[in-house]
């Protein structure tokens, strides 16, 4: 299957977050690795408590490459109707990332849910949290060279060494002359027939 | 070996660190792990110090995977995170594409009616699958039979709809692939009626059972503040007391029409969670009784953009533009304008939400879960310490983690 690995000629834009920032109701902040950590500070003491999740995403070609994605939710433990939980504000903030220096600081301090969500954006796309007390692969194994989600890198890996396969299944060692389609069972039986010294049963013209 | 290293998995390894202390490798190959999540615990006698939950083990890149599919193809690979729930997932990414192309008013209620429907015969569906195996982690065997039993009727519903037991790629961009078949309803009131004695049973012989009451309560307690600083969603999040359900705080699909409570516990222990998710599976039985109501009126279950909309495989046949027109949309898909949008539902598990990036290819260009269960797992981390290892089985058990999404 061909694979979108680069933005297509046609595509409208190198940044696709940048066209229609308004498409869902979430409040979009974008911000630089050093205006992060200050940008989430303040908006935890604003009332967005939960850590909803982090993300990355990949735009090769673009500055800054990488995007990390803070999904914030209002939400507070106080809250005990559903009147008062109510239609909580929702904000992203977008932490753009330069491929020189993939570094973001680490949240994991302010919110524990930041701990395995930045462990995976740090596997997959090799961005790394400072100040992270335990960063270290999550998903793909310890000694797993590459980082899977970087739109550089092929949808089925590395190439590796396959399996070896027996001396018989192998083109070069296949007799010339062997018959193109259909014939190749014949062919093969020929051949054992004769490796055992044994006159090949005739059947098959 | 100590904790935090990741270790090497080799089942149940146990390891003497001197001191009285001990650490324990427990899992990925454990019965009670509910999958492939190993771990590691640094045990004083009996109690836990420090856990460590390793995950990973069931990886398969689906989320690049869907990166590399059309966007009618997506949903495919999409549907095999939560395999508890399938529809869910399909549900939470469809409609994300849906806002991305703009065309979210214009699903027609039949179609919504249906999605509700599903998603919440799945999620008792799922509950099942956790009530079941959740009783087995401590001992109760019976319930399971009961609870599959149930679960089964279910995945016959959903093989009735779309052909497949649990994959059925029956939700599409734009609606659904068809409309629900002849028999679908009196299946559905078949399973109504056997729902409300067969939970009854299910709630003599697990809830009122004082050997578990007695392994639960008090076990793994969690308070609302550190729920929701640890992300903690859903029937976890309930159990502390907060009513926050993104069915009720951002309504999708026509949830504003039905009524159900949220139900919430303050305990905030394995019991609170247990019974969270078992007096939800009965507000759910009152959704799917609402929208059966509803599903009598007919309609159409497909966008009528045929940008989106497949023609009717009957008319393939007879007509030579209906057959480019199908030709165009399984060969090449639709182009989604470029955009970036997030799109949550509340699954079984939390808020399962899909960020999703188009850049205006007929492919999705960045495809993010927020996965519930990998965050509700987490909280293990903290929950389990000081508590016995015995209760291991129960916390995991009470965090219903399914690891086809944790893991993705």
């Amino acid at each position: 299957m061909p694979s979108s690995q680069t933005p297509p000629a046609g595509a409208t834009a190198l940044d696709p977050t940048a066209v229609r920032p308004d498409i869902d109701d979430a409040r979009i902040i974008r911000v630089t690795p050093a205006e992060v950590r200050a940008t989430l500070e303040r908006l935890k003491s604003e009332g967005f408590a939960m850590l909803l999740d982090i993300g990355g995403a990949d735009y090769p070609g673009r500055e800054p490459r990488f995007d990390v994605v803070y999904h914030l939710i209002v939400l507070s433990g106080a809250a005990r109707t559903v009147a008062a939980v109510g239609r909580p504000e929702r904000v992203r903030v977008l932490c753009g990332v330069p491929e020189a220096d993939p570094t973001v600081p680490t949240m994991s301090d302010l919110w524990p849910a930041a701990d395995w969500a930045e462990r995976e954006v740090y596997d997959l796309f090799g961005l790394r949290f400072s100040g992270h007390p335990d960063l270290r692969r999550i998903q793909m194994p310890v000694e797993w060279e590459g980082h899977p989600l970087r739109k550089d890198y092929p949808l089925r890996g590395p190439a590796r060494e396959r399996t070896p396969r027996p001396s018989f299944a192998l083109k070069s060692n296949v007799a010339a002359g062997t018959p193109a389609s259909g014939r190749t069972a014949a062919a093969l039986q020929r051949q054992i027939a004769a490796a055992r010294g044994q006159t090949p049963k005739d059947d098959v013209k | 070996m100590t904790a935090g290293t990741g270790a090497p998995a080799h089942g149940l390894e146990i390891v003497d660190a001197g001191d009285g202390r001990m650490i324990i490798s427990m899992g990925p190959q454990h019965p009670s792990t509910h999958g492939v999540l190993q771990v590691i615990t640094e045990l004083e006698g009996e109690t836990v110090l420090r856990a460590d939950p390793e995950i990973g083990y069931l990886h398969t890149g689906i989320e690049k995977s869907a990166e590399n599919l059309f966007w009618t193809q997506a949903s495919t690979v999409i549907e095999r995170m939560d395999y508890l729930s399938p529809l869910s997932n399909a549900c939470a990414f469809i409609m994300g594409v849906e806002q991305l192309l703009g065309i979210t008013g214009d699903i027609p209620v039949r179609a919504q009616q249906a999605r509700v429907l599903l998603c919440e015969l799945h999620r008792i569906a799922s509950h099942c699958v956790w009530l079941g195996t959740g009783g087995i982690d401590l001992g109760a065997i019976s319930g399971f039979f009961y609870a599959f039993d149930l679960r089964e009727r279910i995945l016959d519903l959903t093989e009735l709809s779309g052909g497949a037991r649990m994959h059925p790629n029956y939700l599409r961009i734009g609606g659904l692939r068809d409309d629900l078949p002849d028999g679908f309803l009196r299946k559905l009131d078949e399973l109504i009626a056997m729902y409300y004695p067969r939970m009854h049973d299910l709630r003599a012989l697990l809830q009122k059972n004082p050997i578990l009451q007695d392994r639960m309560i008090d076990v793994g307690i969690l308070g609302a503040d550190d729920a929701i600083a640890w992300g903690i969603t859903g029937p976890a999040l309930r159990a502390t007391g907060v009513p926050y359900d993104v069915r009720r705080a951002f309504p999708y699909s026509g949830y504003e029409q039905y009524e159900f409570d949220v139900v919430t516990r303050t305990e905030g222990d394995a019991y609170a969670r247990f019974m969270v998710r078992l007096d939800e599976m009965d507000q759910s039985m009152r959704i799917i009784e609402q929208v059966r109501r509803k599903l009598e009126t007919p309609g159409p279950v497909m966008i009528a953009d045929t940008k989106f909309a497949p023609p009717p495989k009957e008319t393939i046949a007879l007509s030579m533009e209906a057959l480019i027109h199908h030709f165009k949309i399984v060969s090449e898909s639709f182009r989604v304008p470029p955009g970036d949008v997030y799109q949550a539902i509340e699954g079984p598990r939390g808020e399962l939400g899909y960020y999703i990036v188009s850049n205006g290819d007929n492919r999705p260009w960045r495809v993010r879960t927020r996965p519930p269960s990998m965050y509700n797992l987490q909280v293990l981390k903290k929950i389990a310490v000081g508590e016995y290892i015995a209760d291991m089985v129960v916390m995991i058990g009470s965090l219903d983690p399914v690891f086809g999404e944790v893991d993705r």
